[in-house]
């Protein structure tokens, strides 16, 4: 199974080549307005550009967009027509409506402090975006790109906290192999700085730098295509303590390893200490795109596929998400 | 390598279990009543599928999916007769959306602007401002004590059926068992209202909300619940003694890449999914006996998905029974291509084919043989169960009678 395109989105800006830059939180960012003082690391509005018509935009939330963007890019990137059949599994994030739609509702149905539930189902409802649901709807996220590209093959939004997205790469992955479709689209989308989502980062005590992002590749078995890479394993492991994880991480580094990429949030140095002790040999490369969710995993292969174009012959891209569970996803040189 | 149904769970607005649904479905009876677990008399919706209070699984999560998808979970497991050497089974569930609770804004919005600074997010309980989509997959695994990989599928309408086909084909990979389904609930004030604001649902707060199919449908009604199954190998289930209750023989999916608001029109990618489906199963279109179709009750869905019907089964359209059970347990959302999956096992097993509630004057577009309130007798061998998702996400699933 071969890699053949690849598209992005991050705080990097628009593509994959991701491998050799690195980005600087900034305290300027979307989230600066409900939580100032917290560095974070954002898609810069100019980067999404023209990519999406701005109508559009009003039904999306932040992972759509990016989604959209990537989506737009990763069409460019292969012949024409050749998406029209494709698979698309995407892991998404988080339902995030916009600010505003909940704002609206909540100043209609909060009378003198008090929240009351008839105004709410009345004027609350009246007063927001008539697509809401469209803004919330987790599938969203991918039904956006695939409605304007026109991707018409088997697909499948997972839900996704790191692990989800792996999924949706083994997903594709089947679907190219069943003989369901030609070429299969995986990745992730998702954004930590929406003011709900960061709260509840924190709330539950993920230690993180917020960050957000949409990573895509299309794969394909057909000879008709150049490869960027070959796919190898794809591997979730579902994690509940540290002894796990060293386990884990040897059993993903037993096929060896020239580069490593990592994307592990909080535990970083713990991390690279395990994948070291497992992989001496290996150079160790850490994504530091922050924590972008459903994205993360994405980015990190985007950032594998990067190491290959630039020489490395086997690259794991090794992951952690919030949802605590080990990733595994393996590139090779074509 | 056989994929088979072993074992099947449900909870819908018939009740807990899967009798309750069964029973349900066997007499023509319908649910659809006005909204008990919150005051909806001031929402332009009011009746909703509702899963009966007095039964309603309760857990200590506000997001009421998560007992639904234990009792459904637990049940499934039960009459496959699972235990732990099926604890390394992988989870495959289709999840509704976060249920976010906008009256936990209220505290930090006195004027409705947030101030994110009245009350530091570390604070915050546990449940505020919405239960993550993983919430009942967690509870799931833990409460069966699981320890194979998980896999949410979010998509939409189309999520229930893409679940389990997933399970058939891990199965076809060599998985022996996998728990899989839906579970769902939209019947809270923002689930009820974000949808009430779509105009999907009917607005009329009667027992028959909606009428799939008939010329005087005019929306959905929503609904809540979940079915999961036991999906194995048929070897293996044998093996175990385990009674097979069907085979998932053929599954199929597409994307209308159309718009985000209407299917497309002509029905052809539902149709495509379909057509997959029959492919995989090796079928002619002439061999499924019954489908149960999306039918919404939506004035778009219900003729599209004929129009699709039409493109695939040809003249055999005119004596292919189809029925949606839509009017009368409402629309599942993630969990209705679940819980309609059962629907089609009671086909098979007792040879019963549900009814298509509330239908008084089928619409002339859409020209099928549409089953009416009461359900039908009949023999068939296979089976069709089509979903088709908001975002344009289109799932089909055949199953094949066990001998």
């Amino acid at each position: 199974m071969k890699v053949i395109a690849a598209a992005g989105v991050s705080p990097l800006g628009r593509g994959w080549h991701l491998a050799s830059a690195a980005a600087t939180p900034s305290m300027e960012t979307p989230l600066a307005a409900t939580h100032p003082g917290i560095a974070a690391l954002a898609c810069d509005d100019r980067a999404i550009g023209d990519a999406v018509p701005v109508r559009a935009r009003k039904t999306m939330s932040r992972g759509a967009l990016l989604a959209a963007t990537a989506m737009a890019d990763l069409t460019r990137a292969l012949p024409a027509g050749a998406l029209r059949d494709a698979g698309c599994f995407v892991g998404v994030g988080a339902s995030a409506g916009a600010m505003n739609d909940l704002h609206a509702m909540l100043g209609a149905a909060i009378v003198d402090g008090e929240w009351s539930l008839a105004r709410f189902g009345g004027p609350g409802l009246a007063a927001c975006n008539p697509l809401l649901a469209f803004q919330l709807m987790n599938n969203f996220t991918m039904c956006h790109a695939a409605i304007q590209e026109g991707i018409g093959g088997p697909s499948g939004a997972l839900f996704s906290r790191g692990a989800g997205t792996i999924a949706a790469l083994a997903a594709a992955r089947r679907s190219v192999e069943d003989g369901d479709c030609a070429i299969a689209i995986a990745g992730g989308a998702d954004s930590a700085l929406h003011p709900v989502t960061w709260a509840e980062l924190v709330r539950d005590g993920h230690a993180v730098v917020p960050g957000e992002g949409c990573g895509l590749i299309a794969i394909a078995d057909d000879d008709r295509f150049p490869a960027l890479a070959t796919l190898g394993a794809i591997a979730t492991v579902p994690l509940d303590g540290e002894g796990e994880l060293a386990a884990a991480i040897g059993a993903a580094m037993g096929a060896g390893a020239e580069e490593i990429v990592i994307a592990v949030g909080a535990d970083a140095n713990a991390v690279r200490g395990m994948v070291a002790t497992h992989a001496p040999a290996a150079r160790i490369h850490d994504l530091g795109l922050g924590e972008a969710l459903a994205a993360t995993p994405a980015l990190a292969w985007l950032a594998a596929l990067d190491r290959i174009r630039l020489g490395a012959r086997r690259v794991v891209a090794l992951t952690i998400g919030v949802d605590g569970d080990l990733g595994v996803v393996t590139l090779e040189a074509p | 390598m056989t994929a088979v149904i072993t074992g099947v769970g449900v909870v819908s607005a018939f009740g807990v279990g899967r009798e309750r649904f069964f029973v349900g479905l066997r007499g023509g009876d319908h649910s659809i009543r006005p909204i008990e677990w919150f005051d909806a008399s001031k929402f332009p919706v009011r009746v909703a599928g509702e899963v009966p209070l007095a039964v309603a699984p309760v857990t200590a999560s506000r997001d009421r999916k998560v007992g639904f998808a234990l009792a459904a979970a637990s049940e499934a497991w039960r009459q496959a007769g699972c235990g732990d050497a099926e604890r390394d089974a992988p989870l495959v569930i289709a999840l509704g959306l976060e249920q976010a609770f906008l009256d936990d804004f209220a505290p930090i919005a006195p004027r409705g602007v947030i101030d994110w600074a009245a009350e530091p997010a570390a604070t915050l309980p546990a449940m505020r401002f919405r239960s993550p989509v993983d919430t009942a997959a967690r509870a799931v695994r833990r409460a069966l004590g699981l320890r194979g990989p998980t896999t949410i599928n979010v998509s939409a309408c189309a999520a229930g059926a893409l679940a389990i086909a997933e399970a058939a084909s891990l199965v076809a990979r060599g998985a022996r068992v996998v728990l899989c389904g839906g579970a769902d609930s939209m019947v809270n004030p923002l689930g009820i209202g974000g949808m009430a604001r779509l105009g999907a649902p009917s607005p009329r707060a009667e027992a028959d909300a909606c009428r799939p199919f008939d010329r005087d449908r005019d929306g959905l009604a929503i609904g809540e619940g979940a079915a999961m199954f036991i999906v194995e190998d048929l070897a293996s289930a044998r093996a175990r003694g385990a009674r097979p209750l069907a085979a998932i023989t053929g599954w199929g999916a597409t994307q209308d890449a159309y718009r985000a608001t209407a299917p497309r029109p002509d029905g052809s990618a539902a149709a495509a999914a379909i057509a997959r489906a029959l492919a995989r199963a090796g079928l002619a279109p002439e061999a499924i006996g019954y489908v149960n179709a999306h039918g919404t009750g939506t004035p778009l869905n219900d003729p599209a998905e004929c129009l699709a019907l039409a493109t695939v089964f040809g003249a055999h359209v005119a004596k292919l029974p189809v029925s949606s059970i839509k009017g009368a347990i409402g629309h599942l959302m993630a969990a209705a291509g679940a819980i309609e999956l059962a629907a089609c096992v009671l086909a098979l097993t007792e040879s019963l084919l549900p009814g298509t509630a509330h239908l008084r004057h089928r619409d002339p577009a859409c020209d099928v043989d549409v089953i009416g309130p009461s359900p039908r007798r009949a023999y068939v061998e296979h089976t069709l169960s089509n979903s088709f998702g908001f975002g344009g996400q289109n799932a089909s699933v055949i199953l094949r009678r066990m001998p």
